[in-house]
C-alpha cells in the first residue's frame, strides 16, 4: 500500500512538473523527466501490470535511493556553483534561465538515474574485477578531462604571453605558428577521454545486462 | 583483504522448499534482494539478517558465514 501511494505521488509530481515545463517550452526537459520517471519506476509498473502487486520498498532500495539522491544533489550543487562563476556565465550563449535551470535539473536527474542503476544492478552484477576496471576507466576519463581543460588554458596563456614578451611574430619566427606542447597534450587528453568514456560505458552496459538477476 | 561473506540461504530454502519469491514475501523484501543476499553481494542490516534467519527457522550465524 505504501509503495502504491509513493508511486502515485511520484507519477503525479512528474506529470505536474512536465506540464509546467511544457508551458515554459522546455520540451526536452519534460520528455527527459517522463522518460527518467518511467525508467526509475519500470520494475514497480511491470509488477503492477503483471501481478497487480507492488514490490516492497526494502532497506536495499532505500539505501540505493538515498545514495543516488545524494550524488544527484552533489552534482547539482557543483554545477550550480560552476555556473555562478562570472567567467562561466559568459560561456552560455543564450542566458535563458528556464533552459539553464532545465539543463541543470536534467543533468542532476541523469546523475541520479545512473547512480541508481549503478547501485541497484551494476555494482552487484559486475563483481570485483569488473568494478576495478570501471574505476580505472572512470579515473582515466576524469583525469583526461581535467588535463584537457588545463592544457587548453595553458596553451592559450602561453601563446598570448609569449607574444606579449617576445613580439607578435614570435611563433612564426620559431617556425611552429602556434604553441605546440600543450596543444599536443590536449589532443592526447581528448583521445584518453574518449577511451575512458567508451570503456566505462561498455562495462556499465555489461553490468546492466549481467546474469546475476 | 576484507572479510568475505557467504550465505547458506539457498541451502535452507531448498530444505524448506521455498522459492526466492516466497522467501522475499515472508521477509518483506524484493526478490532481487534475496538474490543478492544468496550471492553474498549485499550486506544486510542486522534486522534483515534476523528476519531471514527466522523465516528459515534457524539462527543468523548459521545462515551468514564469514571467511576471515
Amino acid at each position: 500500500m505504501k509503495t502504491k501511494r509513493l508511486l502515485l505521488a511520484v507519477a503525479i509530481t512528474a506529470l505536474v512538473v512536465a506540464v509546467i515545463l511544457i508551458s515554459l517550452e522546455a520540451y526536452y526537459v519534460a520528455i527527459a523527466l517522463v522518460a527518467g520517471t518511467l525508467i526509475i519506476g519500470h520494475r514497480e509498473l511491470w509488477s503492477l501490470i503483471r501481478t497487480r502487486k507492488m514490490p516492497p520498498i526494502d532497506e536495499r532500495v532505500r539505501e540505493n535511493t538515498s545514495k543516488s539522491v545524494r550524488n544527484g544533489f552533489i552534482f547539482f550543487a557543483i554545477a550550480t556553483a560552476f555556473l555562478m562563476l562570472p567567467f562561466s556565465v559568459r560561456l552560455i550563449e543564450t542566458p535563458d534561465t528556464v533552459h539553464v535551470l532545465g539543463g541543470l535539473f536534467l543533468s542532476g536527474g541523469a546523475v541520479y538515474l545512473l547512480s541508481y542503476l549503478f547501485y541497484d544492478r551494476i555494482e552487484p552484477g559486475l563483481g570485483e574485477k569488473g568494478l576495478k576496471m570501471l574505476k580505472i576507466f572512470l579515473l582515466v576519463a576524469g583525469i583526461s578531462f581535467g588535463t584537457f581543460i588545463i592544457s587548453v588554458f595553458l596553451h592559450n596563456a602561453i601563446y598570448g604571453l609569449f607574444i606579449v614578451w617576445f613580439g607578435e611574430d614570435f611563433w612564426d619566427r620559431i617556425g611552429v605558428g602556434d604553441e605546440p606542447v600543450f596543444f599536443f597534450i590536449s589532443l592526447l587528453a581528448i583521445v584518453a577521454l574518449a577511451v575512458g568514456i567508451i570503456g566505462s560505458l561498455v562495462i556499465f552496459i555489461k553490468g546492466l545486462f549481467s546474469k546475476s538477476l | 583483504m576484507g572479510i568475505r561473506m557467504k550465505t547458506r540461504i539457498k541451502e535452507f530454502r531448498a530444505k524448506y522448499n521455498l522459492t526466492q519469491e516466497k522467501l522475499a514475501e515472508m521477509v518483506q523484501v524484493r526478490r532481487e534482494t534475496i538474490i543478492f543476499l544468496e550471492q553474498g553481494k549485499y550486506n544486510p542490516s542486522l534486522k534483515l539478517a534476523h528476519n531471514v534467519a527466522k523465516a528459515l527457522r534457524t539462527t543468523v550465524d548459521e545462515i551468514f558465514v564469514f571467511d576471515e
